[in-house]
């Protein structure tokens, strides 16, 4: 019983119904049964009065209510049973069932793709500059394959090894306890059982992003000076140094891994860190005038339209844009920001 | 407001404010407002609307609404310390839309019933009976406990909780078609660039 009523208000959950609603139907239904008392209606009063929000809410429900009365000329006048199709329509959770058939259906077929992709042990995934891919893996694990990126896939009776050569990947990992799944890419190691995370090369090192599980990490050379990284926390691995300190990032690695959707998303980023973002995707370039330095930027944009992020850069904060085949170029703009 | 007029209100914003609901979610959609945030800028303009006095001399309800809405996101927008470009990138042109909605109104009555049976027949069984009982066939709550034998308690607390569903369908619904809508888009969009 109690399982029940969890599975329902989960599901209403997921309606986005929120307290303020629930408690303004209830209302509605109350005035529906008879008409307030005095009492009641000055508990109604104080409801509303009570948060700007209620009022709004009441109205809604009211409004939708009150629309319902509409469907009364469904009923066939004189009939005084209920049309039989009322009755009839299919059940939800049998709606629920079908649609979970369908989805299976579709997860198999991927999986089908997925073996036929990676055969052979070893293997190379390159992506030119705006592809974002994602690849299933041999042994059930998934990559998502950032823009302008190159990595070895490798995988023996004993060890699953992934050489990345340049950019960034994310690996949602298959648990296997035998055979343990190690990155490589310069000298930083990640290597994790089951887990998800992501590593970008940098010129000196790697960033590592963790999402689920715990990786470990180190430089070759450093065995001795291995790190754990948990759940929602990132850190930078130097080529020479080996593991820098471990920073919670839980709130920032949904954003920083907003490429996996073919999305930019920023956050307080300066104007220049926000074009150096969309050039790792596209090949026409965004340049920024070097008197811009100081604005920071908000919002979620698609990696391969740099145009519509000049042009809302633009308008915000008074820009000029000089677009020609091979770049976008932001500068002030003396005229208008006069 | 007294009662009448408050029922008249109340028939009135069913009618001609609530049909829009889906528009203006679409319009805060394509200023890339976020879903939390759409539920409560949406939630604000209800509770402006249901401060109106009188709402005899709104003859544009569909723009109206919007004009309401679209205030309540500026505001939000002038509290905000960073300045979110990509919402400011969709405002950019002209907002207010088309004035004929004459036309437009004939369509959503035709849709409307469609729609709303559409709602009720999304709700779980137990609810759907009662829900009929007192919308189609206008039993009022005390008739439909005597008929199934359940108590006055429990039909009132179906009706709250199938009212809920309904409004809670009724933004998921919105929101999807949208979804779908601007993927739509996205890929002509693409496609042109190609």
């Amino acid at each position: 019983m109690k399982d029940m009523r969890e599975k329902i208000t989960s599901n209403e959950a997921l309606l986005g119904v929120n307290a303020i609603e629930v408690l303004a139907t209830e209302w509605v239904a109350r005035l529906d049964r008879c008409e307030p008392d005095s009492r009641e209606s000055a508990e109604l009063e104080q409801w509303l009065a009570q948060d700007a929000r209620h009022a709004g809410a009441f109205l809604r429900a009211q409004a939708m209510w009150k629309s319902l009365d509409r469907v009364q000329i469904l009923h066939r006048p004189g009939g005084d049973s209920v049309p039989l199709a009322w009755y009839q329509t299919v059940s939800r959770r049998a709606m629920l069932r079908n649609a979970a058939i369908a989805g299976g259906a579709g997860l198999a077929a991927a999986a089908a793709a997925g073996i036929a992709f990676l055969r052979t042990g070893q293997n190379q995934i390159a992506t030119p500059v705006g592809e974002i891919r994602r690849v299933p893996l041999l042994d059930g694990s998934l990559a998502a394959v950032n823009t302008d990126s190159e990595l070895i896939i490798d995988f023996k009776s004993d060890l699953r090894e992934v050489t990345l050569q340049k950019g960034e990947v994310w690996f949602d990992v298959a648990k296997d306890r035998k055979r343990p799944f190690v990155v490589t890419t310069g000298d930083v190691r990640v290597r994790a059982v089951g887990t998800a995370f992501s590593v970008r090369k940098r010129e000196d090192g790697a960033d590592v992003l963790v999402t689920e599980g715990v990786v470990e990490t180190w430089s070759a050379g450093g065995e001795s000076e291995k790190r754990l990284v948990m759940a929602g926390s990132r850190v930078f691995v130097s080529d020479i140094a080996g593991p820098s300190g471990v920073v919670p990032a839980s709130a920032q690695i949904d954003r920083t891994l907003a490429w996996r959707e073919g999305e930019i998303a920023l956050d307080g980023e300066t104007l220049t860190d926000a074009a150096a973002e969309f050039n790792r995707y596209n090949e026409r370039k965004l340049t920024v005038d070097p008197s811009l330095t100081n604005e920071r930027l908000v919002g979620w944009f698609h990696t391969n339209e740099p145009d519509t992020f000049a042009r809302a850069a633009a308008t915000v904060l008074k820009l000029k844009v000089t677009e020609t085949a091979e770049e976008i170029h932001l500068a002030p703009d003396f005229v208008q920001g006069q | 407001m007294a009662p009448r007029d408050r029922d008249a209100f109340v028939e009135w914003v069913g009618r001609c404010v609530l049909p829009w609901e889906n528009y203006v979610r679409g319009w805060l959609r394509r200023a890339s407002v976020r879903a939390a945030e759409i539920d409560d800028i949406v939630q604000e303009a209800y509770s402006r609307i249901a401060r109106l006095d009188d709402f005899h001399h709104i003859s544009n309800p569909k723009a109206y609404f919007l004009e309401v809405t679209r205030n309540v996101l500026f505001e939000q927008l002038r509290r905000s310390q960073i300045i979110r470009i990509d919402t400011i990138a969709e405002m950019d042109g002209p907002i207010i839309p088309d004035e004929s909605p004459d036309q437009e109104r004939v369509l959503i009555g035709k849709d409307e019933i469609a729609r709303l049976k559409r709602l009720i027949d999304g709700l779980p069984d137990r609810c759907r009976t009662m829900f009929v009982m007192r919308k189609v066939e206008g039993l009022s709550q005390r008739q439909i406990a005597e008929r199934l034998g359940v108590s006055e308690n429990t039909v009132e607390t179906q009706v709250g909780r199938g009212l809920r569903l309904i409004l809670g369908a009724w933004t998921n619904e919105t929101n999807e078609r949208h979804a779908r809508k601007d993927n739509q888009q996205r890929s002509i969009a693409r496609r042109k660039r190609d």
